[in-house]
C-alpha cells in the first residue's frame, strides 16, 4: 500500500493528467459555447498542475515562474474569448455551437 | 496535536450543533428560513469536527516522512478526489451555471494541491486569477448570453427541482467518440506516468522544499520566502518574459475593448433590417478615434459630461 502513503511526482501527474483528459472530452462533447471555454480552461489547470509538479520535483523555480506566464496567457484568453463570444451571440442570439456549422469546410 | 479536540472547542461545536438541531425540529408555524439557519449550523458543527478529525489524524503518524508532518498524504486525497469530481461535474452539468460553480471548486482544491507542494503564492494567485476574476467574467457572460426559453424548452427533472434546458444543453455531440477518445488519451498518459513506477524518487516533505530550491537555484541570494525567491527569481532570470506578459495583458485589454465597440445589425434573409433589433443593438459605427466623431451609447442622460476640448 506504499502508492498510497508515499506521495510522490507520479501521484501530481497523474491528477493533471485526468483534468487533462476531462477537459479534453468535455471539449468535444459540449455545444455551448461559454462551457466549450471554461473546459479549456480546465485543460489548463491540469498542465499547471503538472508543471508544478515537474518544478518541485527538480527543486527549481523555473515551473513557477512559467506557472504564472500561463495564468497570464488564461487570463487574457479568458477575456477575449468572451468577447468574442458575446459579439457571435449578438449575432445570430445563440450560444450553441452548431449555429456557425457553415463555417465547417 | 495529542487530543484532537480540546475541551473548549467541543463544548462551542456541540453548543452549535444542539442550537441548529433546535431550529431544525419541526414545529406547529412553519418557519422555513429558521430551519435552513438550523441546517446551516449544523452542517458547519459536523465539517468542524469532521476536520479536526482529520487533523488529528494527520499528526498521529509523526515519523512519516521523517520531518512531523505526518500522514500528509490524506491532504493529497482529499483535494485530488474534489479535483477530479468536480472537473466531470463541470462536464457533465447540464446547466452552464452550475459547471461555472463546480470549476471554482476544482480551482479550490487545485490551490490546495499547490499549497502541498509549498507553492503558497501561486496557490493564492489562482485563486485571486482564476475563481476571484476569469469565472465571476464566465457567469457574467452566462447570465448575459442566455436565450430565452419561453417557446418551450427541454424540461429536465432532477432531484426536487425542474429546470428548462435548450436544446443544445440538453444533448451532447458525439459523446460515445468523445468519450473514447478522450479515455484512451488519459489511459495512455496514466501509462506513460507510471510505467517507471519501479524507479520512483520520493518527493521531499513540504517543509524541506523552498530549502531544496534555495540549494537548487544559482545563488539568488538571501531570500526569506517562496515568494521572495520566487521574485528575485523571476526579475534576474526572467525579466524579459515578465515585460512580455505584461504586454499581452496590455494587449488583451485592447482588443477586448475594441470588441466590445462594434455593433452588429440584425438582417434577416433580404438583408432588411429585422424587427426583432433590440434597443441594445444600435448602427454599425465606423471605428473614428475622434472623441467627439464617436456617439456616446448607452445613455440618456443629459448630463453627460462631454470630452474636454483639447
Amino acid at each position: 500500500m506504499s502508492g498510497f502513503t508515499q506521495i510522490v511526482l507520479h501521484h501530481y501527474l497523474a491528477i493533471g493528467a485526468i483534468l487533462f483528459s476531462l477537459g479534453l472530452i468535455g471539449f468535444l462533447t459540449r455545444r455551448n459555447l461559454i462551457i466549450l471555454f471554461l473546459c479549456t480552461e480546465l485543460m489548463l489547470q491540469g498542465v499547471i498542475i503538472t508543471l508544478l509538479a515537474f518544478a518541485t520535483f527538480h527543486g527549481n523555480l523555473q515551473g513557477q515562474a512559467f506557472v504564472i506566464f500561463a495564468l497570464v496567457i488564461a487570463a487574457a484568453e479568458a477575456s477575449l474569448a468572451l468577447g468574442l463570444i458575446v459579439l457571435l451571440f449578438r449575432q445570430k442570439q445563440t450560444v450553441d455551437a452548431d449555429a456557425w456549422r457553415e463555417l465547417r469546410g | 496535536m495529542s487530543s484532537p479536540l480540546v475541551p473548549s472547542l467541543t463544548l462551542g461545536l456541540c453548543i452549535l450543533a444542539g442550537i441548529g438541531t433546535f431550529f431544525l425540529l419541526p414545529r406547529a408555524q412553519k418557519n422555513v428560513s429558521l430551519r435552513a439557519i438550523g441546517g446551516g449550523m449544523v452542517a458547519v458543527a459536523g465539517v468542524a469536527f469532521v476536520l479536526a478529525m482529520i487533523r488529528w489524524a494527520v499528526g498521529l503518524s509523526g515519523s512519516e516522512g521523517g520531518s512531523g508532518v505526518g500522514a500528509s498524504y490524506i491532504y493529497f486525497w482529499i483535494f485530488s478526489i474534489l479535483a477530479v469530481a468536480g472537473a466531470a461535474r463541470v462536464v457533465t452539468h447540464p446547466q452552464p451555471v452550475y459547471s461555472a460553480i463546480y470549476f471554482v471548486l476544482t480551482v479550490f482544491a487545485t490551490a490546495g494541491l499547490f499549497v502541498l507542494m509549498a507553492a503558497e503564492f501561486l496557490a493564492a494567485a489562482l485563486i485571486i486569477i482564476y475563481a476571484g476574476a476569469i469565472l465571476v467574467v464566465y457567469v457574467f457572460v452566462i447570465m448575459l448570453a442566455s436565450e430565452a426559453t419561453e417557446g418551450g424548452g427541454i424540461i429536465s427533472k432532477t432531484v426536487g427541482k425542474t429546470s428548462v434546458l435548450t436544446d443544445f444543453d440538453a444533448s451532447s455531440r458525439e459523446p460515445f467518440w468523445a468519450c473514447l477518445g478522450g479515455f484512451t488519451v488519459m489511459a495512455t498518459m496514466l501509462f506513460v506516468i507510471f510505467d517507471r513506477a519501479p524507479t520512483l524518487l520520493k518527493a521531499p516533505a513540504v517543509e524541506q522544499i523552498p530549502q531544496a530550491i534555495r540549494d537548487a537555484s544559482n545563488n539568488l541570494g538571501p531570500t526569506t520566502g517562496g515568494i521572495q525567491q520566487l521574485g528575485v527569481y523571476m526579475f534576474t532570470h526572467q525579466s524579459i518574459a515578465v515585460q512580455v506578459a505584461g504586454l499581452i495583458l496590455t494587449l488583451a485589454m485592447v482588443g477586448a475593448i475594441m470588441i466590445a465597440r462594434k455593433h452588429i445589425i440584425l438582417t434577416d434573409i433580404d438583408g432588411n433590417i429585422s424587427p426583432a433589433a433590440d434597443a441594445s443593438v444600435g448602427p454599425m459605427l465606423d471605428v473614428d478615434d475622434n472623441p467627439h466623431g464617436v456617439e456616446v451609447t448607452g445613455t440618456q442622460n443629459p448630463n453627460q459630461k462631454e470630452y474636454p476640448e483639447l
